[in-house]
């Protein structure tokens, strides 16, 4: 190492120390978070390409099989809202509504996503409280922030919404700058709802720094209210033949909310309309000027909700943040809440360690308001469309479906409920494996520690998963056509919850990323997607084994006419036998235990070799 | 250089820091002492602008921190305890962008960094990415990077954790050697040693309250005892802690 002497440079109250720093051009200090960016952005390609080149590869041949699927389906769909409405008129109609509708949704979506992911970047990162003891401008640094989040919420955009919108040019022939267009049109459309949601953040922290979460909470109920009654409205729909032309224009005129011409969701539709099917007006006007129109609407209020945040941010978020470090979180009473209490009393059967891992991993999720408010969202909305499913009316037209559906409920169940083991449960070991100091010296079985996990994860996934799946079967009327089904989609339900709460132990003590402070960044990567893959495939099995002879077997019920001719042991085990659906349910059985023990055994080994 | 008028800070009803007074010239090394909970950091923090003072007024070369936080923020170096570092930056890459967001000229800023690499021995790693450092090389890096734009009133905040004795010896001196060179150093330890060893003046603060201020010497004389430091402190943080409880 150096010595000091005689290195240090000229004082520092020198004329040439004071010229040394001074306050750094807008355009400079945009330039220096550009660079920032590309800099770590190009360490993290090679850091991903040299290290993790398994993972890379997975996560994108994932999202191009995801693409293309959904690509595939889009096309299908537009060509068969193209075949089913030959009146070209109704069906561009059609077609507004269906983008409307999807863009609104997204909108409402992004508003909430991008109000969340900008309070932690802001309030709880680091790299802001570092920056903000720098003269960089507060503006700069909100900015800064603020373009992270746009990029974290345009990525499910890009991966869901461009499949609809080349399936729609293709199925249209669009012209080529309807392709063009796509990419301004749709970056400057998420700003506009990304905008409104880091304005909403801004001020809330700003003005009701104590009452933040309640002001979210309280919103989202709103939204979701005003969601499922406007869903209710538009489902609220008597007349059992779906799909002919009363129907359709009863559910036109429903949608009609969702064309309010002032909201950035009918700028993009239009402006994309317009883009896709070229014409001349009559008074000679090409329809690439008005969607070039419709561009610059949606460009002018991007940038303006850019120079309100950048206001706001000027006068508000320095105070904001010292607020928000000043909120003392409230005193917790010392011993066991009543909670807790009926834990452990509930647990009593398990061991006297995994019941106090068990009540320690409950009180973490219950005071972690991310973990518990989107288990309630998400579960939330599934109750909603269980309890809506009805009104779909599958009990008329389309009874034969009715069985099909509950299945897809189910798998619907288990894909979600993959998808909180994965943020949640997965991440658990390797945030313990931090706190490995203490449990690597205490006088514990390890294996208590995993299997307290397990243990906590069944118990909290099984009870709201069982309920929802029984919600549908009753809506769809099955609990009162066949209690075999009922009992078949419980079966599903139960093996569904105990084998993706072994995946997700088992893989996350198997793949643990001791070195990641951030839970959320342990299940975005390669651990977290292989569980995820291997959680979806593990779903779609269970649910193809029961879901393929019990539909054969209700639908040859229900006709009454007998089953089809057996192919196996002797004519008892053909589709529509009760002997196929008994086979598939020990089929089922088979493959849970394999998806259930293997991984938890290997999680097992691992965690046992686990250094501290 | 660094003035602190009255400054008081709440946590909702906990007074954190309660009308501190001080007043520290350019070529003064200054070290702030108290034991955890005492105010320390609370009160850095006020001074980087990072939390703003209910009450009471900071400035740094005449910039109030609030209203002028930016202007104060240029001429600050601010050395946090757990320093903040790109993980997927390199320790250059680093400097570069300090020295960009400190206004400094392309031509100066390089010969800064330069100057940085040697002094604080930086060569071996400043090529690798932050992700593989060790809490000492954090360390040495945050340092260059606080020192690089030459700032008149250098905050620290325990310098001395996690730094073997080789790095600790460099801290001192370089400390040492910024304050004969003219600028504000404000060092908070619980290194009483180090303290010791090269605080023109000390303060000593305990529940939020200034107990003391003023040099070692003036403390022996205050107490009327000829022990070290650290039994000077634990003596007068006791009578506080006495006190709290009557």
């Amino acid at each position: 190492m150096a010595s000091i002497s005689g290195r240090v440079a000229g004082p520092a109250t020198t004329e040439s120390s004071q010229d040394a720093s001074r306050l750094t051009s807008t355009s400079r200090e945009a330039r220096a978070f550009w660079r920032l960016r590309l800099n770590v952005l190009r360490a993290l390609s090679e850091g991903t390409l040299r290290q993790a080149r398994v993972q890379a590869t997975s996560v994108v041949l994932a999202s191009v099989i995801l693409w293309v699927g959904l690509f595939l389906l889009f096309c299908q769909g537009f060509l068969l809202i193209q075949s089913g409405i030959p009146h070209e008129g109704l069906r561009t109609q059609m077609i507004q509504v269906i983008f409307n509708l999807f863009f609104l949704a997204l909108s409402i979506m992004l508003v909430f996503s991008s109000a969340i992911i900008l309070y932690g970047g802001l309030y709880r990162s680091d790299e802001v409280a570092f920056l903000l003891a720098t003269p960089t401008r507060c503006a700069r640094i909100v900015l800064h922030k603020f373009q992270e989040t746009v990029f974290f919420s345009c990525w499910g955009f890009v991966l869901l919404g461009s499949p609809m919108l080349i399936a729609y040019g293709i199925v249209a022939t669009a012209p080529w700058y309807y392709y063009a267009l796509l990419i301004p049109f749709v970056i400057s459309f998420v700003f506009i709802p990304a905008g409104v949601g880091a304005i909403f953040c801004l001020l809330v922290v700003r003005l009701l720094p104590k009452l933040r979460t309640h002001m979210l909470v309280l919103l989202g109920a709103v939204v979701l209210l005003a969601g499922a009654a406007m869903g209710w409205r538009v489902l609220a729909y008597e007349n059992r033949d779906m799909m002919d032309m009363t129907w359709f224009q009863d559910v036109l005129a429903r949608l009609e909310f969702s064309e309010q011409r002032m909201l950035p969701n009918w700028w993009l539709s239009s402006g994309l309309l317009e883009a896709a099917h070229p014409s001349v007006s009559e008074s000679g006007r090409h329809s690439w000027r008005d969607s070039l129109m419709f561009l610059g609407v949606l460009v002018s209020n991007a940038l303006l909700l850019l120079v309100v945040i950048e206001w706001l941010a000027t006068r508000t978020f320095r105070v904001s943040y010292s607020s928000m470090r000043g909120i003392v979180s409230a005193r917790r009473r010392a011993g066991l809440g009543w909670l807790d209490r009926v834990t452990l009393r509930v647990c009593a059967p398990f061991p006297r360690m995994i019941r106090h891992f068990i009540v320690k991993d409950l009180r973490l999720f219950r005071r972690d308001p991310v973990q518990w408010s989107q288990f309630v969202i998400f579960f939330g909305l599934l109750t909603l469309y269980f309890f809506n499913v009805r009104r779909f009316d599958y009990a008329g037209a389309m009874q034969k479906w009715v069985t099909i559906i509950s299945f897809l409920n189910l798998a619907v169940v288990g894909l979600i409920l993959s998808t909180f083991t994965t943020r949640f449960i997965f991440p658990m070991i390797s945030m313990e494996g931090r706190r490995f100091w203490i449990l690597g010296t205490a006088p514990i079985n390890r294996d208590a520690i995993l299997w307290g996990k397990f243990c906590f994860a069944c118990a909290g996934a099984w009870p709201p998963c069982a309920l929802l799946v029984l919600i549908s079967d009753v809506m769809l009327g099955i609990a009162s056509r066949s209690i075999a089904i009922v009992i078949i989609h419980q079966f599903g339900c139960a093996v569904l919850c105990i084998g993706l709460s072994s995946l997700a132990v088992g893989l996350g003590a198997r793949m643990p990323n001791l070195r990641e402070p951030s839970p959320s960044k342990i299940a975005a990567g390669f651990g977290g997607t292989m569980n995820l893959v291997f959680s979806s495939l593990y779903i779609i099995g269970v649910v193809l084994l029961l879901s393929v002879p019990t539909v054969f077997w209700a639908e040859a019920d229900s006709l009454g006419i007998g089953h089809s001719p057996g192919r196996f042991v002797g004519g008892r085990i053909g589709l529509g036998t009760p002997g196929s659906v008994a086979l598939g349910v020990a089929l089922t059985l088979a493959l849970s235990a394999v998806a259930t023990v293997l991984p938890f055994r290997v999680g097992l080994v691992a965690f046992r070799r686990l250094e501290n | 250089m660094l003035a602190l008028n009255s400054v008081t800070r709440n946590y909702g009803k906990k007074v954190a820091v309660n009308a501190l007074d001080l007043q520290i010239p350019a070529g003064e090394l200054f070290a702030f002492l108290g034991h955890n909970g005492a105010g320390k950091t609370t009160s850095i923090k006020m001074m980087v602008g990072l939390l703003q003072p209910t009450k009471g007024q900071i400035e740094v070369c005449g910039y109030d921190v609030v209203r002028e936080s930016r202007e104060a923020c240029l001429r600050t170096g601010y050395v946090p305890d757990e320093p903040y570092l790109y993980d997927k930056l390199t320790g250059r890459e680093f400097l570069q962008f300090v020295s960009e967001i400190y206004g400094m000229a392309p031509g100066e800023a390089v010969a800064r960094i330069e100057m940085q690499i040697d002094q604080f021995g930086l060569g071996d790693f400043v090529d690798q990415m932050a992700e593989s450092y060790s809490h000492g090389m954090k360390q040495r890096l945050v340092f260059a990077s606080a020192l690089l734009h030459r700032p008149r009133v250098l905050i620290v905040d325990e310098p001395m954790v996690g730094l073997d004795p080789r790095s600790m010896r460099l801290v001192k001196d370089i400390l040492r050697e910024e304050t004969r060179q003219g600028a504000t150093v404000f060092m908070s330890t619980h290194t009483l040693a180090v303290a010791e060893e090269i605080a023109d003046r000390i303060g000593v603060i305990a529940n939020g309250q200034l107990l003391f201020l003023g040099t070692v010497g003036e403390l022996r004389a205050q107490m009327s005892s000829n022990e070290s430091l650290e039994q000077l402190f634990l003596a007068l943080t006791a009578e506080e802690a006495a006190d709290g409880i009557d």
